[in-house]
């Protein structure tokens, strides 16, 4: 079932979109302090089928901190250690095809600033 | 402290779920009236998951904790200047307020960040009695087996992490995934009505955080909202606040909008900072933190049902989130208060039925928290409707008011001819005109 088909469809006028700056972002993860839990993903694909036929693909882009991409052989790739708990995968996927559950008690991002 | 009933079980007065502003709140008001109370908290400390602007209002705190400026909090700096920056391509105009009442303790409102005040917050809770148990997830609810199916205890990841209460508090945050289980909301977050908010904390020295924003001292702070440019166009708003030797600089924007536009949040984010009138702000400053968070801004059309037998919800897990006026830390504390006042009067009755806990929602009624999230309740629907509001508007406040301040040397008939021209190419003056009155309807409620 698809949540939104205008999802990925929509284009920023060309200034606009050139004005974006590009951004290495592993220099904004070294900023955050992370328990990873090696053992259990707290964030995985329910069915890469389903990834291999969306279209636009949103998750490569509105993820924060860019936990989704592509891997070589076409599948979506979850960096899970890198997770903000932020909940954007599961609500804007447009096939609702991410499985997403809190990390275990004391893992996963852990705010020093806030 | 023994929470053993004669059958073994780890039984509590009250459960609360989330060691953050709402759940430390209710915790801090139960254990004060002698309720035993378990805070149940899934990171490693209080605050652990937390990231807002932000600024907190000193109302709600002194509500819950009378006196507390004595108990010394960890705040950035009082908010004495307040306003909106209007951010065109290249330029800026500022609408502020400062002095007067801004600069009168107490303070409305002091910038804050959350991994130092949510701990705080937390011992504040602790010290009233409050038992806090950090690094546990709750997965799952106990319900009674008499038929009703009522709500006496939760299941956390702790091997037998079993923890029964009568009545529990969902203070669990915007990934409102308890709530949902219990199925006081039919469905999970819509992206439409809900922002990624996504900022970088920046290190600046006092002096340089001073001499940069105009501040006279390190008792003074800034929290300005950031609208235009800064979300290219897009329906979202930017924010600026003072700590004390740092800033935070981020902004909201629609999660739709960024899937339907395929937009990456830390680029936008670049290109605010790198915006001309941004970046001698922050410039030499060294990235300290980055961080997001979702914030649910559908205010009162995504409320779920707050109460159930033996269950009460607060806070961003229940929408409670006035997007316009950045308002959400007050209403969860104080909305953390009246589901602890509801316990309270519950445990003197002895009854955690739906019906004795349906008072929270007429405590709710009866503050502002209901009243405000009402009468704004079509105003998130206004802005999608009508995004001009971040567009045209910004542009054209700074292309009137930069005439306005140049000779040109021209007529000034001329120059008002044109400073409307640049409103009216853009807009319509009649289609403006109805967008102020929308405007109005949106915020008054109508």
């Amino acid at each position: 079932m698809k949540r939104n088909d205008a999802f990925g469809t929509r284009e920023l006028p060309e200034e606009l979109q050139e004005s974006l700056q590009d951004v290495y972002v592993d220099d904004l993860l070294v900023t955050l302090k992370y328990f990873v839990d090696e053992n259990q993903p707290h964030l995985w694909i329910e069915d890469q089928d389903i990834c291999a036929r969306c279209q636009h693909k949103p998750c490569l882009y509105f993820c924060p901190v860019n936990v989704y991409s592509l891997a070589y052989d076409g599948t979506i790739q979850v960096s899970y250690q890198a997770c903000v708990e932020c909940g954007s995968c599961r609500v804007a996927c447009p096939y609702t095809n991410i499985g997403w559950v809190l990390p275990r008690g004391g893992y996963g991002v852990a705010y020093k600033f806030g | 402290m023994n929470n053993y009933d004669n059958s073994g079980k780890i039984t509590f007065d009250a459960i609360v779920i989330g060691a953050g502003l709402a759940g430390s709140a209710a915790a801090m008001i139960m254990a004060r009236e002698g309720l035993n109370v378990a805070l149940i908290e899934r990171g490693n400390k209080p605050g652990a998951k937390n990231y807002f602007g932000g600024a907190i209002y000193t109302h709600a705190i002194e509500e819950v904790l009378p006196g507390f400026m004595d108990l010394k909090p960890p705040f950035e700096r009082p908010v004495t200047e307040a306003g909106f920056w209007f951010l065109s391509k290249d330029g800026m105009m500022r609408a502020s307020v400062q002095g007067g009442k801004l600069e009168k303790e107490p303070y409305d409102a002091y910038v804050t960040l959350r991994a130092a005040f949510d701990p705080w917050w937390a011992e504040q809770a602790q010290a009233a009695g409050a038992f806090l148990i950090p690094k546990t997830t709750v997965i799952d609810f106990i319900r009674d087996d008499d038929g009703h199916g009522q709500v006496i205890g939760v299941v956390t990841d702790r091997p037998q992490g079993e923890i029964y209460a009568p009545v529990v508090i969902i203070c669990e945050g915007v990934n409102n995934l308890l709530t949902q289980k219990l199925e006081l909301i039919g469905r999970d977050l819509e992206p439409a009505h809900t922002a990624l908010a996504f900022k970088q904390v920046i290190s600046l020295s006092p002096q340089l955080v001073n001499s940069r924003f105009g501040l006279p001292d390190n008792s003074h702070g800034l929290a300005v909202s950031v609208v235009g440019d800064v979300s290219l166009g897009l329906p979202g708003m930017g924010f600026v606040y003072t700590n004390k030797g740092s800033v935070s600089v981020g902004l909201g924007v629609m999660l739709d909008v960024l899937a339907e536009y395929r937009l990456k949040p830390y680029e936008i984010l670049e290109r605010y900072l790198k915006h001309p009138a941004i970046a001698p702000l922050v410039e030499g400053g060294q990235l300290l933190e980055y961080g997001a968070h979702l914030i649910p801004e559908g205010g009162w059309r995504d409320m779920p049902d707050v109460y159930t037998g033996g269950v009460m919800v607060a806070g961003d897990a229940a929408s409670m989130v006035n997007a316009l006026h950045w308002e959400g830390t007050n209403m969860a504390m104080i909305a953390g208060k009246l589901a602890a006042e509801t316990a309270i009067e519950a445990h003197s009755r002895g009854d955690f039925s739906a019906k004795t806990l349906s008072r929270y929602e007429d405590r709710l009624r009866e503050r502002f928290i209901l009243q405000d999230l009402r009468q704004y309740r079509n105003f998130s629907k206004f802005l999608e409707q009508h995004p001009e509001f971040m567009e045209v508007y910004p542009a054209f406040l700074n292309d009137a008011l930069g005439g306005f301040f140049s000779a040109y040397g021209k007529p000034k008939r001329q120059l008002f001819q044109e400073i409307l021209g640049a409103l009216t190419d853009r807009r319509g003056i009649f289609k403006a005109a109805g967008d102020i009155v929308s405007m109005g309807r949106a915020v008054m409620g109508w």
